[in-house]
């Protein structure tokens, strides 16, 4: 008996999930009977959407931990503040000159000096960085209220940019060489520093982000009604166009991430030095202008998912805990597969909507589903859907 | 309708009416006079909770309120001659912040603890026995059945609040429904709420029992979300197929503005009712219930229906209403701010305030105050919080309020005169995101006793 185990192990052990699953899609297929297509299409198409989210929030943790192995607690904060920036810029009628200059001058210096803060007194830097503050501030605050999308599209970038260059600069750099935990630990620290300066700085009162509905005019991107296959689903399924922008944005940001991180010397050297900070500085890689890079791109990501999350919900200090729901997607996906990220974000989506249809009063889609898929998934594939495998000497 | 228009005076917002910061409005309470001279002697108001975590945009305004009461007392020579002084603490909405906050407050102020506000159903809980143990009061402005009556809903503690059972208030809005068989036909209650404490109250089968005596089917199975969900189009859904055509819900802020800006993508608005605990009532409702406009061109929770137990801010009427409105506007408080924490927090320390007076005049000195004094104090009072906000009155063994009223969230027309009928004659004001309508609240019913369901 102990001998055919041994021998047939791996095909006892599949032959066990097989069935599994089999129970599993037999339970599931029993609740769904009942229910019209026109629920089912819908729910697949809120799954998928929702996913899109996920998607995009869980691209930026991955982006950090692809560069610099650091899981990135603070993301969700980031999330917050972006949107919280974007806000401040999008409901003011007229921006402050000197508000949008401090900001455009604070951006602009940490950029110049990502490599050292001497390169700001070379006459071609000094330049540079009063060009970008000239330019910036000007987009900020040029024209009126009819101008308040590229103020604030402006405004978001460079806080997020400045935000991101920030936490690398005062945070992370400092442990270039030191163990990751410590790095991941400090992110933690940072998510509780970003909760505080958002508390300060905007409160805590929820704040409406009209980025999809203005009142004088009733214009807002209504849903889709999917009206023409009514009678084939025996019912009305809607996609809510909102949810569409985000999923477009989150394919682009995607598509544009997987070419960066294939085609571009900077990618490549991203990936070298998350595989060996110490190797690749003593290859002559530029460890820390890549990790600026890094923390100033996924703090940006982080902004686009504030705004779309504040612009379906409200913007509140609970933007933050989205993150928290995205890491299963994450370690679905694979920790450090931009592809992965995507499709595990939709995964999640797709299991938590579906959950939530069979059964909602248990909360079997947010509590439950997401991490039985999740536990499955990681037994079979323990570094994710499209994780790298890693074989370490111990 | 008539009644509506009649209630329905305005508001409100100190952007709108800046006339009423001009006339120094005395204060409106009928406070005992006192007996005792506690000059020299300091009054603290003593409470803790979260104020940075996920319900922080509801208690911040606390902090505001019990700030400008504390200055707009001692600015007058304070309560007897004491000044006031606010001790609080910031719990981030975490239990064991919440225990080690308790404790700090009892080792650090002693005996001098004799009444603490609290903030949230949870603290509540977690420290009723504690409360009983030490012997403190504990005044909150709504409080789970647990946390005030006990496990077996039944033992009375020493937490009291100002609003009814969330059970009880979910059973008088049933009340109403089957009075109002009209604008309510064959109705059928779907849950579609939070799933903490706060968002399963009224989803009891006691509750399912009260609301079938008089007529009102409720669904067994309710629906949940949490406050960070994008969709939820699938609660929703599940609810209208399980036959819902009254969504209920307890929760507030993003909440209620997703249910019914679900209800608008579906086409649901006209035949899906939307109702709440009190908490909908809420400005923060008002304001985030604007990203989806209705098909007449309203915000999307126009004609939610809600639990209204004290005066609200649209009821200028009352001297309590224009007292808390100009010290809102005096204070520079935000529009935000303008929510039931701010004003009910004011009726809070209008409540400490006579609770101590009447103490220390039965015992005659502050140092002679007992939290058993307190009690005693508590349960003899039948006050009517700033000439009438709300009442306060625990008689019998009981440790919540016991009326209600049911009121609907409306959105003022351009002359002020009453609700809009879209955005052509539907008043802007300047808001923290630019132009926007300006949420009102018209009370439906007078108060009127709600039914008793804690079991």
């Amino acid at each position: 008996m102990t001998e055919f185990f041994h021998k047939n192990k791996q095909q006892l052990i599949w032959s066990l999930y097989a069935l599994g699953a089999i129970v599993l899609v037999l339970l599931i297929g029993d609740q769904l009977a009942g229910k019209k297509a026109a629920r089912i299409v819908q729910t697949l198409i809120s799954g998928v959407l929702v996913g899109g989210v996920y998607g995009l929030v869980a691209l930026g943790i991955v982006v950090i931990n692809k560069a610099s192995g650091v899981f990135n607690f603070a993301h969700g904060w980031m999330m917050v503040v972006g949107g919280m920036v974007f806000w401040s810029f999008f409901s003011v009628s007229e921006i402050s000159l000197v508000g949008a200059g401090l900001l455009a001058t604070a951006t602009m210096l940490m950029m110049m000096s990502t490599v050292s803060w001497r390169d700001l007194r070379t006459p071609r830097n000094i330049r540079i960085t009063v060009a970008g503050i000239v330019i910036l501030t000007l987009l900020m605050t040029i024209g009126g209220a009819e101008w308040r999308w590229l103020h604030a599209l402006t405004g978001t970038f460079a806080g997020a940019i400045l935000t991101g260059l920030a936490v690398e600069r005062f945070t992370i750099r400092p442990l270039i060489g030191q163990p990751l935990f410590t790095a991941v630990l400090m992110t933690l620290a940072v998510a509780e520093v970003l909760h505080g300066v958002t508390q300060i700085v905007w409160g805590t009162v929820e704040l409406n982000l009209p980025v999809f509905v203005d009142p004088q005019t009733n214009s807002r991107f209504r849903p889709i009604r999917l009206d023409a296959f009514k009678e084939a689903l025996d019912g009305i399924a809607i996609v809510r166009v909102e949810l569409v922008i985000a999923f477009v944005l989150a394919i682009l940001a995607f598509i544009g991430f997987l070419l960066f991180f294939r085609y571009t010397s900077v990618g490549l050297a991203m990936r070298a030095t998350s595989e060996d900070q110490q190797l690749a500085q003593s290859v002559g890689l530029r460890v820390r202008v890549i990790l600026a890079i890094t923390w100033a791109v996924a703090a940006f990501l982080a902004s686009i998912a504030g705004v779309l999350q504040g612009g379906a919900v409200g913007l509140s200090l609970n933007i933050s805990f989205v993150a928290l729901r995205v890491f299963p997607a994450v370690l679905l996906g694979g920790l450090e597969s931009i592809s992965g990220a995507l499709v595990g974000g939709i995964i999640i989506g797709i299991v938590e909507q579906f959950g939530t249809l069979i059964n909602s009063s248990e909360q079997m889609g947010t509590n439950l589903a997401p991490y039985v898929v999740l536990m499955v998934v990681l037994v079979i594939r323990p570094d994710g859907l499209f994780g790298e495998k890693r074989i370490e000497r111990i | 309708m008539k009644r509506l228009c009649t209630l329905l005076v305005l508001l409100l917002l100190a952007s709108a009416l800046p006339s009423l910061a001009q006339e120094m409005i005395d204060y409106p309470s009928d406070l005992t006079a006192c007996e005792v001279d506690l000059s020299g002697e300091t009054l603290r108001i003593f409470h803790f909770g979260d104020l940075s975590g996920p319900y922080a945009f509801i208690t911040q305004p606390v902090v505001s309120a019990l700030t400008d009461a504390v200055n707009y007392w001692n600015d007058r020579g304070g309560v007897c001659g004491a000044q006031l002084e606010q001790v609080y603490e910031d719990t981030g909405g975490s239990r064991e912040a919440a225990q080690s906050a308790y404790d700090r407050f009892t080792g650090n102020y002693g005996d001098e603890l004799d009444l603490l506000l609290l903030y949230s159903s949870d603290d509540g809980e977690l420290l009723r026995e504690q409360l009983a143990a030490d012997e403190i009061v504990s005044f909150i402005s709504a409080g789970s059945i647990e946390s005030l009556y006990g496990e077996d809903g039944q033992t009375p503690g020493w937490l009291y609040a100002s609003n009814p059972l969330y059970i009880n208030q979910f059973g008088s809005f049933c009340q109403f429904v089957a009075a109002s068989p009209e604008a309510f036909p064959d109705p059928v209650i779907g849950f579609v709420t939070w799933p903490n404490a706060f968002g399963r109250a009224g989803t009891e089968p006691a509750a399912r029992e009260h609301c079938a005596s008089v007529g009102v089917n409720v669904l067994e199975e309710p629906q949940f979300f949490l406050p960070t969900d994008t969709d939820i189009l699938t609660q929703v859904q599940n609810a209208i197929d399980g036959g819902a055509n009254i969504i209920y819900t307890n929760t507030i802020a993003s909440g209620p503005p997703l249910i019914a800006g679900t209800l608008v993508d579906l086409g649901m608005e006209d035949d899906v009712k939307l109702a709440g605990v009190n908490w909908v009532m809420d400005t923060s409702v008002g304001i985030l219930g604007q990203r989806v406009l209705k098909s007449n061109g309203l915000p999307s929770v126009d004609g939610m229906f809600g639990s209204m137990p004290f005066l609200w801010w649209t009821e200028t009427s009352s001297p309590a209403v224009q007292f808390i409105t100009q010290q809102h506007s005096l204070n520079e408080r935000s529009l935000a701010e303008q929510n039931i924490a701010y004003l009910l927090s004011w009726g809070l320390a209008d409540s400490v305030i006579e609770t101590y007076i009447q103490t220390a005049n039965r015992v005659g000195s502050l140092g002679a105050v007992t939290g058993a004094e307190i009690r005693t104090t508590v349960e003899s009072m039948d006050y009517q919080v700033l000439g009438g906000l709300l009442r306060f009155h625990f008689a019998k063994g009981m440790r919540d309020a016991t009326e209600n009223r049911i009121a609907v969230l409306k959105f003022a027309n351009a002359t002020m005169t009453g609700p809009a009928s879209g955005p052509a004659d539907a008043l802007f004001v300047d808001g923290p995101s630019g132009k926007m309508f300006l949420p009102i609240v018209v009370s439906l019913t007078d108060f009127m006793p709600v039914p008793q369901l804690r079991g």
